[in-house]
């Protein structure tokens, strides 16, 4: 191992910042040629391709992700539904279905919120994006203004629900 | 042979459909070589052995993830190199999930869902504005601030921060 390679020992009370150029980079002839594929239109359309090609798997793996949500919720398992919650929402935008994406953000951001404040969850707060979770997902034409809708006034939830859960902590 | 087909890349990454994608993605950017991990602890062997000159990371992993993953490649003395580019992807907007993500020396973030123009306009930014490492006793990694910030009145602690130190006072 180079020793070029290894940071700077820590001064106390100080930082010390090292220039690019003193630590390892990619070599001037990589970078350019990978700029040059950044801004080639052809590696870009076969790279668009290559993420439309995988939306049917990744719609699969959503539906997946649903059922383990559900039974997750039905045993009351918070951790877990979070946990595929946050699956739902990475997975969601590239199977095509942003407003699933959108609805399981929510749920995850009031779930990471109440689990910070040691407060336990509204079951029909979770209820409601579950449902709306799986109709969205399940929905031919996901991209609708009512999916939209629905994402929208259960943002606002949430956001009513954190705001309450904000003013309990400083009351 | 293109010049960058020498660089290797790591996805390290949970989810094998997600992973499929990323890997998929860096080699229709011409690179070729790459490597998979489906949690931290994996990578960080895979990271010693191939020695990547990129890596993709997720953030919520079992039993290591993201941020652990990146601070063992920033601060382990097995760490091959502390000065690799990580890019976390990730779905998670919780603010203080993003900023232990930063604090434990990300240099990029790639909101989920991966588009072609967000993880290629990472890829760039990591390219052509490479950024100063920052060592202190609390953190190493890239430097954590990205544009000057006018309105900033505190004091100013770095060696080559002596000039702002003169304003300052």
């Amino acid at each position: 191992m180079s020793s070029k390679k290894r940071p700077p020992a820590p001064l106390p009370g100080k930082s010390v910042s090292v220039q690019p150029g003193a630590y390892p980079v990619f070599t001037s002839t990589a970078a350019m040629a990978l700029l040059r594929a950044l801004r080639d239109p052809a590696v870009a359309a076969e790279a668009t391709q290559v993420i439309a090609d995988s939306a049917d798997e990744f719609r699969a793996e959503v539906l997946n992700y649903i059922d383990r949500v559900d039974a997750a919720a039905r045993a009351e398992d918070f951790e877990s539904i979070y946990d595929h919650a946050h699956e739902i929402r990475g997975l969601a935008g590239n199977a095509g279905l942003a407003a699933t994406a959108r609805i399981a953000n929510g749920l995850c951001r009031y779930l990471d919120a109440l689990a910070r404040a040691a407060r336990r969850p509204e079951g029909h707060v979770i209820a409601l994006h579950l449902e709306a979770i799986a109709r969205a997902a399940h929905a031919e034409d996901e991209a609708t203004r009512l999916g939209d809708a629905v994402a929208s006034e259960l943002a606002q939830l949430v956001d009513k629900k954190l705001a309450e859960i904000n003013g309990l902590e400083s009351a | 042979m293109a010049a960058f087909e020498q660089l290797r890349a790591l996805v390290v990454e949970d989810n094998a459909h997600m992973r499929k994608l990323l890997r998929e993605l860096i080699a229709a950017l011409g690179i070729k070589e790459s490597y998979e991990a489906a949690n931290g602890k994996e990578a960080f062997a895979i990271l010693r052995e191939h020695q990547p000159d990129l890596v993709l990371t997720d953030l919520t992993m079992q039993p290591m993830d993201g941020i652990e993953f990146t601070r063992q490649v920033r601060l382990s003395p097995a760490s091959p190199n502390p000065y690799v580019p990580i890019i976390m992807v990730t779905g998670h907007t919780e603010r203080h999930r993003v900023e232990a993500a930063r604090d434990a020396g990300t240099t990029e973030f790639l909101a989920k869902p991966v588009t072609v123009n967000n993880l290629f306009l990472r890829i760039a930014e990591i390219v052509e504005r490479p950024r100063p490492y920052v060592r202190c006793a609390t953190y190493f990694g890239p430097d954590r601030r990205r544009h000057n910030d006018e309105k900033y009145n505190g004091p100013w602690r770095r060696e080559t921060d002596a000039q702002n130190d003169l304003e300052f006072r």
